[in-house]
């Protein structure tokens, strides 16, 4: 009797702590959490965790299968002084900029060229694109092969059959040629990317905006100035900021065309981080290599988290 | 009739600018296809050079029977797709959740998959192959498996939060009214409507899983263990000899991303992606 006496008392109090929960953490507080619960512990066992980890690892000597002494920021200052890792940060900016500077030329030009009146558009955006979708690896060997110096088809073409060449040019082999030539490939991986975030960019342009200004009498190069350059403004941030974070870690164009060389002449802080780690088996430095670049980084991050965030809402 | 002329004028600028980039983008695939046919001979000697003759297929049975490339296929095989379900799973619903659902923290957990999905992979490289090792993972595919989700997870949620985002909200409202509950709705309602987005994204996180080279190269020394993209890097050993199955092997690990992508490209060419594919 007692207990059947208390049920309702019980029934009209429950809802009440969870009205509270309700009001607390949200409508959907449940399945939000649930479904958000798997994500959370992946993020968090494999980005969170081994990102702290590693910025502990890096103030320590720490060698491969020995545990960690700490020591401070004693890597940090030591690769301040550090020739190969300054020549690795020099070389890493110019990699960075000169790839995405030309990029960005190269995709406006793609883009500009597949919103003109051609034929087979669809087509050709496809092929376009194929750069970017291929296995980084597999264009990285295929320019390993076309670059090779005696049996390369580029010295082919222009020692043999256009003869603008007197000899062939050890393309990876020459301080002088070696980072033109994994620019040059890291451009024509990454330019189709470029390319089609601005396609989008154009298509969504109004029409009336060109038109308005052709009957203002704006010719060709003021049109683009005036109305393509602003309407793109957002995306030309995004997709910059975009290929500087990936340029600026690219491991495997660099790795397998040079390694780092002629003579570290192509030396890459992500590469420089690989073999400090596994070739030189140093991990609190490697790490402290890894990590310098951070704060940079996380500036770069944020702004673009910013601007990416306004264009998914929109 | 000189507005004629410059449109005329336009077109002919954007076929032959269009010709140079075509060019430019085909011609190493056109060169790793022909070289795959080639012998040994005509590569040293310099001829046939633009196509072989005579045509050999021999490049390709050594790399079937002679190389661990058949192995290395079915771990790329392995890894891509056990790695592109699990991330695939977690990333729907986590990204209906931040789409649509009211809870606390749902805007820090936006801001962090961002965030994850733009942290390169070149800073986390090491300590997570000190993770892999301490899981017991190191030197298995199963470490592979269990650490590409570290970029597709993040990848696919910020994806498809834009895709669920797009679905109107009334639909769901409408099936709640009806008695459906929250989740009777995701299921029956929403997650129909968004699954053509779903293989998408999958589909762009299998790719990102078969391409990858970074963990692969570092958490794998067993031979047998490789990935395609390491496998084949191991091939260039200084001599010339390799360039025959090595071209060979690239065109065989091309394909099915080619083939993929071409379902994909509808997705690339809307901007559905913009910012998507990592490289």
């Amino acid at each position: 009797m007692a207990t059947v006496a208390q049920l309702p008392v019980e029934r009209a109090r429950a809802p009440r702590p969870r009205a509270g929960l309700r009001r607390r953490l949200g409508a959907d507080w449940h399945l939000g959490y649930l479904f958000v619960l798997p994500m959370a512990i992946m993020v968090i066992a494999l980005v969170a965790y081994p990102f702290c980890y590693a910025a502990y690892l890096s103030l320590t000597r720490k060698y491969v299968g020995v545990p960690p002494v700490f020591v401070g920021f004693e890597n940090y200052v030591r690769l301040a002084y550090d020739g190969f890792f300054r020549r690795a940060v020099w070389n890493s900016f110019v990699f960075t900029f000169a790839s995405v500077g030309v990029k960005l030329v190269l995709g406006m030009v793609m883009a500009l060229v597949l919103t003109s009146r051609i034929r087979y558009r669809s087509l050709f955006t496809g092929l376009l694109l194929i750069p970017w979708v291929a296995p980084t690896v597999v264009s990285a060997l295929n320019f390993l092969w076309i670059f090779d110096a005696s049996l390369g088809v580029l010295n082919y073409l222009l020692v043999k059959v256009f003869r603008i060449l007197p000899q062939g040019v050890g393309w990876l082999s020459e301080a002088g040629t070696a980072m033109a030539s994994v620019i040059f490939v890291n451009v024509w991986r990454g330019f189709p990317f470029f390319g089609i975030s601005f396609l989008a960019g154009l298509k969504a342009i109004p029409g009336e905006l060109y038109e308005a200004a052709s009957v203002d009498g704006a010719n060709i190069v003021q049109r683009f100035r005036h109305v393509t350059l602003p309407s793109l403004r957002n995306i030309i941030i995004v997709v910059m900021l975009l290929s500087t974070i990936w340029t600026f870690n690219d491991f495997a164009i660099v790795y397998i065309l040079t390694k780092g060389g002629p003579g570290g002449a192509t030396q890459v802080l992500p590469v420089f981080t690989y073999e400090m780690a596994f070739g030189a088996q140093r991990l609190g430095e490697a790490i402290a290599v890894a990590l310098y670049m951070l704060p940079a980084l996380a500036m770069v991050i944020i702004v673009l988290s910013r601007y990416m965030r306004r264009s998914h809402a929109r | 009739m000189k507005r004629e002329a410059i449109e005329r004028l336009q077109t002919t600028v954007a076929y032959v600018v269009l010709g140079f980039l075509l060019l430019l983008v085909l011609f190493p695939f056109y060169w790793m296809t022909i070289t795959s046919f080639k012998t040994e001979d005509q590569m040293r000697s310099l001829v046939s050079m633009f196509w072989p003759a005579p045509f050999v297929v021999e490049n390709y049975t050594q790399l079937l029977t002679k190389t661990d490339f058949a192995i290395w296929y079915r771990n790329s095989a392995a890894v891509a797709i056990s790695s592109t379900l699990v991330a695939t799973a977690i990333g729907t619903i986590g990204a209906y959740a931040l789409a649509r659902l009211r809870f606390l923290g749902r805007a820090f957990l936006s801001s962090a998959t961002l965030i994850t999905y733009l942290v390169p992979p070149s800073i986390l490289f090491i300590p997570l192959y000190a993770q892999i090792r301490t899981m017991g993972l190191a030197d298995s595919l199963a470490g592979l498996i269990a650490a590409y989700p570290s970029f597709t997870v993040p990848f696919v949620t910020w994806l498809l939060m834009g895709y669920f985002g797009s679905i109107p909200e009334e639909l769901e409202e409408a099936a709640m009214i009806d008695g459906a509950t929250r989740f009777g709705a995701f299921r029956r309602i929403i997650l129909p409507l968004a699954a053509p987005g779903v293989l998408a994204a999958g589909l762009f996180a299998f790719t990102q899983a078969w391409n990858e080279f970074l963990y692969a190269l570092v958490f794998i020394s067993d031979v047998k263990q490789r990935t395609l993209p390491v496998g084949l890097s191991t091939f260039i050993t200084g001599d010339v000899y390799g360039w025959g199955y090595l071209m060979a092997g690239a065109v065989l690990t091309t394909l099915p991303v080619i083939v993929v992508y071409t379902y994909l490209q509808r997705y690339m060419v809307e901007g559905l992606t913009a910012g998507s594919v990592k490289g």
